[in-house]
């Protein structure tokens, strides 16, 4: 009754159930009573299901989302990478994991198994953030006063310490000395904490040592929140658009006292 | 609209469909370096017309950016006559580099490799109406609108892709494309 081409454009279509109506019931009558009619469906219908079953999806790769990432006007995106990073890493994850749940009925289980994960996983990260910088902070601190390499330069003079960072970073930290009694600044150094480079400065209070790490923020003013981090005083505010993170293995009252003090000196600049 | 507002909207209506774009583009041009370079251009274009995307299926929409971008890739880097899309025979006669490829890997009795490559070996015109339908599930007239051509179209391309897979995915088969060996372009001798 029709070409053979037209036919198979019709079953092509009806596996699909892109015919209208009539035309699909008609396909069915017919394959009712048409033994072969109904194995040329079954046929399209297997192909079809190793198609999308057993074909190569390619995901976007790392690379090519990160060079998406970076069509951002440049100014909005700095604030949102650093204010949310992972949200909407988890999005992205979320999105291809659907994806995969849609279409790969084999894979689902794996699939949810690893999305609870992700999810676990991304929750458990930003709530741990804050903890892991607390933990950096603390390691950094022990690992300076443990060797010998508390400073990179070693000076009493702010005037001498801010110039020498500010020459190594891509930021000038505010540098300030305590007017505490048994106080002194002994410089300053370069680290690594949050993903960038930082200034520490270090400053010995009695027999304590106190290291104070200063980077760019991008939120507002905050005040100290104190913590203690593995026998460690840690204390972290954001002024004057500078994370300060400043740890230290005094005891709590004195490092309280050490904090104002910093806090001050920092307000009268 | 402002940058910072079609920024959130392009991050809203487009980067969720990355992946779909990665794929639809590895699969027209059938190299990793291609596909990204093609994907770039087309969220630039995206993320500069975005202020105008007023459909409902951003996906859709995204994928016809996708899919010029790697059109226009391919006219302006392969040589005239190597791939025809708005001629299915001259489609028909390209041989491409993949079409040895099933055959070969059949040997290794790989199911997926062989899926694959015979999905790669089809010419352009079958392949991207197939992937589309089979990958992203999208109606005839969306693939329609993609690919620029009439539903009817889509319909005939679509069940040729088929017919063309099941010769070379079936037990022992020759490869696809030697069924129609003419040497010729547009009907030219």
């Amino acid at each position: 009754m029709t070409r053979p081409d037209h036919d198979a454009e019709r079953l092509s279509a009806f596996v699909d159930q892109e015919l209208d109506l009539q035309s699909h019931l008609a396909i069915e009558r017919e394959a009712a009573a048409d033994e072969s009619l109904r194995q040329r469906i079954d046929e399209l219908r297997r192909l079809r299901q190793s198609i999308r079953e057993g074909a190569t999806y390619h995901a976007a790769p790392s690379e090519l989302r990160a060079r998406l990432a970076r069509l951002a006007p440049a100014a909005p995106v700095e604030t949102r990478a650093s204010q949310m990073p992972r949200p909407s890493a988890g999005r992205a994850a979320v999105d291809a994991l659907s994806r995969w749940l849609a279409w790969r009925p084999l894979a689902a289980s794996f699939a949810f198994a690893a999305l609870v994960l992700a999810t676990g996983n991304v929750a458990w990260l930003r709530l741990q953030g804050e903890e892991r910088l607390a933990d950096d902070v603390v390691a950094s601190h022990v690992r300076a006063s443990l060797g010998q390499h508390v400073v990179d330069v070693a000076s009493s003079d702010h005037h001498t310490v801010k110039p020498w960072l500010s020459a190594r970073l891509d930021f000038s930290p505010p540098v300030i000395e305590l007017s505490l009694p048994d106080s002194t600044f002994l410089g300053g150094r370069v680290d690594y904490l949050d993903g960038r480079p930082v200034a520490a400065l270090v400053y010995r209070q009695g027999q304590h040592l106190v290291t104070s790490f200063v980077w760019p923020a991008s939120g507002g003013d905050t005040d100290p929140a104190f913590a203690r981090q593995r026998g460690f005083e840690t204390a972290h505010w954001v002024r004057g658009g500078m994370n300060r993170w400043v740890v230290s293995d005094l005891n709590r009252n004195e490092f309280r006292i050490v904090v104002e003090a910093m806090r001050q000196q920092e307000a009268a600049r | 609209m402002n940058d910072e507002g079609n920024w959130r909207r392009f991050e809203a209506l487009a980067l969720p469909h990355a992946d779909a774009a990665y794929n639809l583009a590895k699969w027209l041009l059938r190299n990793d370096h291609d596909a990204q370079d093609a994907v770039q251009d087309a969220f630039v274009r995206a993320l500069r017309y975005i202020d105008t995307f007023r459909g409902e299926n951003a996906r859709a929409w995204l994928l016809q950016v996708v899919r010029n971008s790697c059109f226009t890739w391919l006219k302006e880097n392969r040589p005239a006559g190597q791939t025809s899309i708005d001629d299915e025979e001259a489609a028909l006669e390209v041989p491409g580099p993949a079409a040895q490829e099933p055959q070969a890997i059949a040997a290794r009795q790989d199911e997926r490799a062989r899926i694959d490559a015979a999905i790669a070996a089809l010419p352009f015109a079958f392949r991207e109406v197939l992937v589309l339908r089979e990958f992203e599930d999208l109606a005839y007239k969306d693939i329609a609108r993609i690919a620029e051509i009439p539903i009817g179209t889509v319909m005939s391309r679509l069940a040729r892709a088929r017919a063309l897979l099941r010769d070379a995915l079936a037990p022992g088969a020759r490869p696809v494309l030697r069924e129609v060996p003419r040497p010729t372009v547009n009907g030219r001798a």
